[in-house]
């Protein structure tokens, strides 16, 4: 277990530099420069922008001197915003992108838990189809929906809650709930299915069998079992909540790490688009071993070699 | 659980009931919340997240209105009509061939760190503005200060026995002395002695352009060449407080031009202390009415106002918080949750505007110098065909398309009305006179500029595709759809309007052209290029008060038109105007030559932009001006709620005693003049 | 799901399939969630032209003077109202569901076929190679789509693209018709990135499954990997995936109306169920059946689509009978 953890803790490395190699292979691909506007650049002007950035070097040059930075892990200086280094805005960014997805997730998880789990323990029943409907709308009412309705109702009709922009806990709500949602519904789906299948498993008949109360099966044993699918969804959710969401910033006016990432591709702001990829990729790989290790721990069938 | 059940239909009707009240609740006489804030801080959307704080560097206008209330310049915006008010000029004076300005400057101007401000510190920033290096978006602004061009894109004059070699001495004509302006210095007389040829510092292009002229060729024989230096673009200090600035050819609109922010002052101490990081909150150094205070990006840049300011008696808030926002509808929440006072022009999305506009006390809808038109690509067929062009032209309704935008008027020409009225008049007499030429009457003329759906499916038939009536309408099947699109950038209103004029064309020619929604940077680069074939979507707001910022789109071989035009007989009259001192006499030859290019239709016109924002009604001294910049010193927070703005429809000509004292007495010194 | 029968033998999986097919329409719910699912397709499929052939109206139809028609509340002749330009919504409601329901069949359909077989591979062969294909799952995860779509639009949308690519745009997508062509790259890019995530899904479950004492004795009784894993390891995983595919329709869709919202998605005046809502949420407060209509739309589907998918998972576990 232990080799297994180091062997992909060691692969994590190459691995990002990969991604950040094909995604900067799909900049250089995209049409347009970080220079490029309405106004058309005098052609020396240009010259001048293409020599300082070294763009007028040949692409194998410019990609040794990107990948040298990424490795160093000085990720360079953002094309679009003059000396504000990629660090830096990563460094400034991430907390408020994090304290809404993390406050996100929490929610989510409890609350998609807690039905996904009552609703298997009684399939069929008022509660199950209640609360599995308000996940499938969770599920289907896009964030840019959501988002505005909750502000028509709690800003401006209610009048409990300010409509955008970041600053206290009560600003928070809102965001945090309209990010919540679709990952409860996710959750608490998986939690149905996954549940639906321990239940029904041969070690829970053991269990009930021996007759442990319904209490000790459902948290010792159930609730291990039935959480697989939900722990692999965890992975790569939680990394994209960390790493923000665009319409929810876009939403509530929060400068999160989600909207700069967008804007920083479709400004072609390579450094910056390469950091904010480095940084995601590894949460991304770091977040699937933790899933992998967690698989190892919830079900004591999965073996590694 | 019939107490659960109670209670989910008790929120149901509960959230019905709000909404309902909500839908009906608009007899309210103000949009959402409504009170003075309690700190006299303007809280304002500024748009996007700006580019960098360093007015050499970025172009657009929400960092514009940025740098509005951290730098100063020699002139500021006038908050109604933006035509130039003094700033650290108190006065200037226009040379005899409106090519030379001298400026005086007060002697009380600080930086934010207690350094006086002087001439030299102009000159430094204007030799910084156009330095290669500094790679300036915006240089081309100020190609007009003689030698700019050359220094900027880093040029070689032509030098042999010591001397430079002037244009008159390739062609062998009379040298053009400049009559002189101002104290006479070695400087100025050099700059006035004719003007000198520059060639391309690199020897292989230098080369091509010396083969064309083998007048050149001769005089290039032997020459050195030496690089054009920041020494020698036209801007000299004559003394601490008088500053002189030569140009290359006459304009009367160069003055009004100083306001932009390529000619605001920057900090030469600060830049060559910190480098780039000078625009850092803790290094930056300003010398306008506000100074940093505090800048997190992508939440808020917040500015104090400060005590160094020279006019800082007249500063009447005591900061401004500008908050990069882009989403419309997240601004407009802002807003009526009362979490702002204001906001950047375009801020109103179009299904807003017909609730919003009731708020008549709130509501800024004027025109703005800023048209919308359809780029044609006149390098690929079938748009390189006038006819085809004239029926697309002739096929949309103007008139109706404003109607459906809500805000925006009909657009017939190149430059938009109601902008410069001593144009527009111009252009109407111009106009008569081709129609009495024509021997059109009124309706006749209006038509033919206008919309006229018959003679555009003339014009396409005639251009070989024949339009032929099918069922109830009209039908063009051999026009190639298959390659020609409407490439428009993402956006909501760019959608609206392509989707109209899509229906339009498909009415009135039978031709259903495709629609191209673009990311920004793909656009522009088929746009730029010329890549697309059709049309493509443009928007132009004008960099400066004068019609050429307009007519100027289609000028020279390398233009921002969009369509590929290039013709030197257009180029021509645009010169002779510009060289034209009598300004009445300059605006019938500008419109000439408006009426010249608007016979080859290089673009389908559509509409003049509306400026569409919203302000608290207590919010003063903030003007729906053709650009919305505002200059901050005028803007004041009026606390009593009988003196509040009523009916802004008035409100560029009625009279704020308190903005108009203010005005009087800042533009004072320059009426001494 | 449905081929499966032609690759095992006839007889024997007949039965099966015969018995889940009979369970299905025991379960009322999956049945009435399969006819709306029926007549929603044959709606989005003939609509647009009876629509269009009864009263003229189309999806991209604006009438002459639009300021008298915009944004009307529903009424005989617009049974959903009309739209900001006056458009007819249920037209556009039709015609949008074409593009959402293909969106979600196609990424539904590639989630299945290329996730459901490359997880079960890759969890059951296990060591190295499970290795190498979960880190290329990795990494194409952690690659910004959005670049991607970008991308692939520039390169295959652009008129100036070379001439094969420009050639299999007009077989794929229709000569003439270049607004379509792009919503192919559409489908193409939305496939490319749906799969990940059913594949790691699987790949757990078949974790937890192949060491079971059935996986075992088949092994033992020699039963090939690839009769291992169609035959007695992807039908175990049937429940979590069914359940899966039917999150993945919604969540295509909603990501079809994003890229739709940043201009990289289904080109105007074509509209899709998400670009729909998109469109009506701003109305909301004034002209709510903007909203109400297409989302009802969208939420009836998805819900018939879920009552399906439960119904199938319960008709094809082959437990359900213990119960």
């Amino acid at each position: 277990m232990v080799r297994f953890i180091i062997k992909r803790i060691l692969l994590i490395i190459p691995m990002a530099l990969l991604v950040v190699t094909l995604t900067w292979g799909l900049i250089r691909m995209a049409p347009g420069t970080f220079y490029s506007s309405e106004k058309k650049l005098p052609a020396a002007i240009e010259k001048n922008i293409r020599e300082r950035y070294g763009l007028d070097k040949p692409w194998y040059a410019q990609y040794g001197l990107m990948m040298g930075n990424v490795i160093s892990g000085d990720l360079g200086i953002s094309l679009k915003y003059e000396g504000q280094a990629v660090n830096e805005i990563i460094g400034r960014h991430l907390p408020y992108s994090a304290i809404i997805g993390i406050a996100a997730y929490l929610l989510a998880l409890a609350v998609g838990l807690a039905a996904g789990t009552l609703a298997a323990l009684r399939q069929n029943s008022f509660f199950d189809y209640a609360s599995m409907s308000v996940a499938l709308l969770g599920l289907s009412i896009p964030a840019f929906v959501l988002g505005p309705l909750l502000v028509l109702l709690f800003s401006f009709t209610l009048y409990l809650l300010p409509p955008a922009r970041w600053g206290g806990v009560s600003a928070l709500v809102l965001p945090v709930v309209t990010l919540a949602a679709v990952y409860a519904a996710y959750i608490a789906r998986l939690t149905r299915a996954g549940m639906l299948e321990v239940l029904r498993s041969d070690y829970i008949r053991t269990a009930r069998a021996k007759g442990l109360s319904e209490r000790t099966i459902l948290f010792r044993h159930a609730l291990r079992g039935g959480l697989i699918p939900v722990v692999s969804f965890t992975g790569p959710a939680l990394a994209g909540l960390l790493a923000g969401t665009v319409v929810v910033e876009k939403v509530f006016a929060i400068p999160g790490l989600g909207n700069i990432f967008i804007q920083s591709i479709f400004n072609r702001d390579e450094p910056l688009t390469l950091g904010i990829v480095a940084f995601i990729s590894i949460l991304i790989m770091v977040f699937n071993l933790a899933v992998d290790i967690a698989y190892g721990f919830l079900d004591p069938r999965i073996r590694y070699e | 659980m019939k107490l659960n059940n109670r209670s989910v239909v008790g929120f149901t009707a509960l959230v019905i009931g709000s909404f309902l009240i909500q839908a009906c609740g608009g007899a309210s006489q103000y949009f959402g919340k409504t009170e003075t804030p309690r700190d006299n801080i303007l809280r304002y959307v500024s748009g996007s997240e700006p580019e960098s704080l360093d007015p050499h560097v970025s172009s657009g206008q929400p960092e514009a209105r940025i740098y509005m209330a951290l730098f100063d310049g020699l002139v500021e915006y006038g908050p109604k009509d933006l035509q130039p008010i003094p700033a650290i000029a108190k006065s200037w004076e226009t040379g005899p061939g409106v090519d030379t300005f001298i400026f005086h400057l007060r002697d009380n101007a600080r930086w934010s760190d207690g350094k006086p401000i002087t001439a030299e510190d102009f000159v430094y920033s204007l030799r910084r503005g156009f330095a290669p290096e500094t790679l300036s978006r915006t240089a081309s602004l100020g190609y007009f200060v003689k030698y700019a061009e050359a220094y900027n894109s880093g040029r070689v004059f032509v030098r042999k026995n010591g001397r430079y070699i002037t244009g008159s001495d390739l062609d062998g004509t009379p040298k053009k002395q400049r009559a002189a302006f101002g104290p006479d210095t070695e400087f100025d007389r050099s700059l006035r002695d004719g003007e000198r040829i520059t060639l391309d510092a690199d020897p292989k292009k230098r080369e091509k352009e010396i083969e064309t002229d083998p007048k050149l060729r001769a005089a290039a024989e032997g020459a050195e060449f030496v690089p054009v230096s920041e020494n020698d673009i036209g801007v000299e200090a004559i003394d601490a407080y008088t500053l002189r600035i030569s140009l290359r050819q006459p304009a009367p609109f160069f003055v009004g031009l100083l306001a932009h922010q390529f000619f605001r002052l920057v900090p030469r101490h600060a830049i060559e202390r910190y480098g780039k990081q000078w625009t850092r909150p803790e290094n930056i150094v300003t010398c306008g009415a506000f100074k940093m205070q505090r800048y997190v990006p992508y939440n808020v840049l917040a500015v104090t106002r400060d005590p160094m300011y020279w006019d800082a008696a007249n500063v009447h808030l005591d900061g401004i918080e500008f908050y990069p926002v882009e989403e419309l509808s997240t601004i407009m929440n802002l807003y009526k949750g009362g979490q702002i006072d204001a906001m950047l022009n375009h801020s109103v999305p179009s299904s807003w505007i017909g609730d919003v506009r009731q708020y008549k006390d709130e509501y800024l809808n004027f025109a703005e110098a800023a048209t919308a038109y359809y780029s044609m690509n006149m390098t690929k067929p079938p748009f390189n065909d006038i006819r085809v062009r004239r029926a697309f032209q002739l096929a949309v309704d103007r008139k109706a398309l404003s109607d459906f935008r809500k805000v925006t008027k009909p657009l017939n020409d190149i430059t938009p009305d109601g902008i410069f009225p001593d144009y527009d008049r111009a252009r109407a007499a111009v106009a008569d006179a081709s129609r009495a030429k024509a021997g059109l009457s009124v309706e006749e003329w209006d038509r033919k500029h206008g919309v006229d759906p018959e003679a555009a499916r003339r014009s396409l038939t005639e251009a070989g595709f024949p339009v032929i009536a099918e069922g109830n309408g009209f039908a063009c099947p051999t026009f190639p759809t298959d390659t020609v699109s409407l490439t428009f950038n993402t956006n909501e209103n760019n959608r609206a309007v392509a989707e109209f004029v899509q229906a339009q064309w498909k009415k009135n020619l039978g031709v259903t052209i495709p629609l191209k929604s673009q990311e920004f940077k793909t656009f522009l680069k088929d746009r730029n290029e010329l890549n697309y074939v059709g049309f493509a979507q443009s928007l132009w707001s004008g960099d400066y008060m004068d019609p050429f910022t307009f007519l100027g789109l289609h000028y020279a071989k390398q233009n921002d038109g969009g369509s590929g035009f290039y013709d030197p007989k257009y180029d021509k009259l645009l010169d002779d105007a510009n060289n034209e001192l009598d300004p009445q006499k300059r605006y019938e030859l500008l419109a000439r030559a408006e009426a010249y290019v608007m016979d080859q239709l290089p673009v389908v016109t559509l509409t003049v932009n509306a400026t569409n924002w919203l302000k608290k009604p207590y919010v003063k001294g903030m003007y729906p001006n053709p650009g919305t910049l505002h200059a901050w010193k005028f803007v004041y927070i009026e606390t009593d709620r009988s003196r509040w703005d009523r009916d802004v429809e008035g409100i560029m000509t009625g009279s704020d005693a308190r903005v108009d004292q203010q005005l009087a007495e800042l533009t004072s010194s320059q009426r001494g003049q | 799901m449905n081929e499966l029968p032609k690759t095992g033998k006839v007889e024997k999986g007949a039965s099966l399939w015969r018995d889940a097919w009979q369970r299905l329409l025991k379960n009322r719910l999956a049945v009435f969630g399969l006819v709306v699912l029926i007549l929603m397709s044959t709606a989005v499929i003939v609509g647009p032209a009876i629509i269009e052939w009864t009263t003229g109206y189309t999806y991209d139809f604006i009438p002459d003077d639009p300021t008298l028609y915009r944004s009307m509340p529903p009424s005989a002749a617009h049974w959903m109202g009309t739209d900001d330009a006056g458009r007819d919504i249920f037209a556009r409601v039709l015609q949008g569901g074409r593009i959402s329901l293909l969106v979600g069949i196609i990424s539904t359909a590639v989630s299945l076929i290329v996730g459901v077989t490359y997880g079960s591979i890759a969890g059951y062969l296990g060591g190295r190679i499970d290795n190498v294909m979960m880190r290329i799952v990795d990494i194409l995860y952690a690659i910004p789509y959005i670049l991607i779509v970008i991308v692939l639009l520039a390169v295959f949308g652009s008129s100036n693209s070379p001439a094969w690519i420009k050639w299999l745009a007009a077989t794929v997508g229709g000569e003439g018709n270049q607004g379509l062509s792009q919503i192919i790259l559409l489908f193409f890019a939305l496939g490319l990135v749906s799969w990940l995530t059913m594949a790691r899904v699987v790949r757990g479950q078949v974790l937890s499954l192949k060491n079971q004492d059935f996986i075992l004795a088949a092994r033992a009784t020699g039963v090939r990997v690839p009769g291992i894993i169609f035959r007695h390891i992807i039908p175990n995983t049937l429940g979590p995936v069914i359940v899966y595919a039917t999150l993945t329709v919604p969540s295509v869709m909603l990501t079809e109306a994003f890229l739709s919202y940043l201009g990289l998605g289904v080109q105007p005046p074509y509209a899709s169920w998400g670009s729909l809502a998109n469109d009506g949420i701003k109305n909301l407060a004034i002209y709510p059946w903007q909203l109400i209509f297409p989302g009802l739309t969208m939420a009836l589907t998805l819900f018939s689509l879920n009552f399906l998918g439960d119904g199938l998972r319960d008709a094809l576990d082959p437990q359900t009978r213990k119960f």
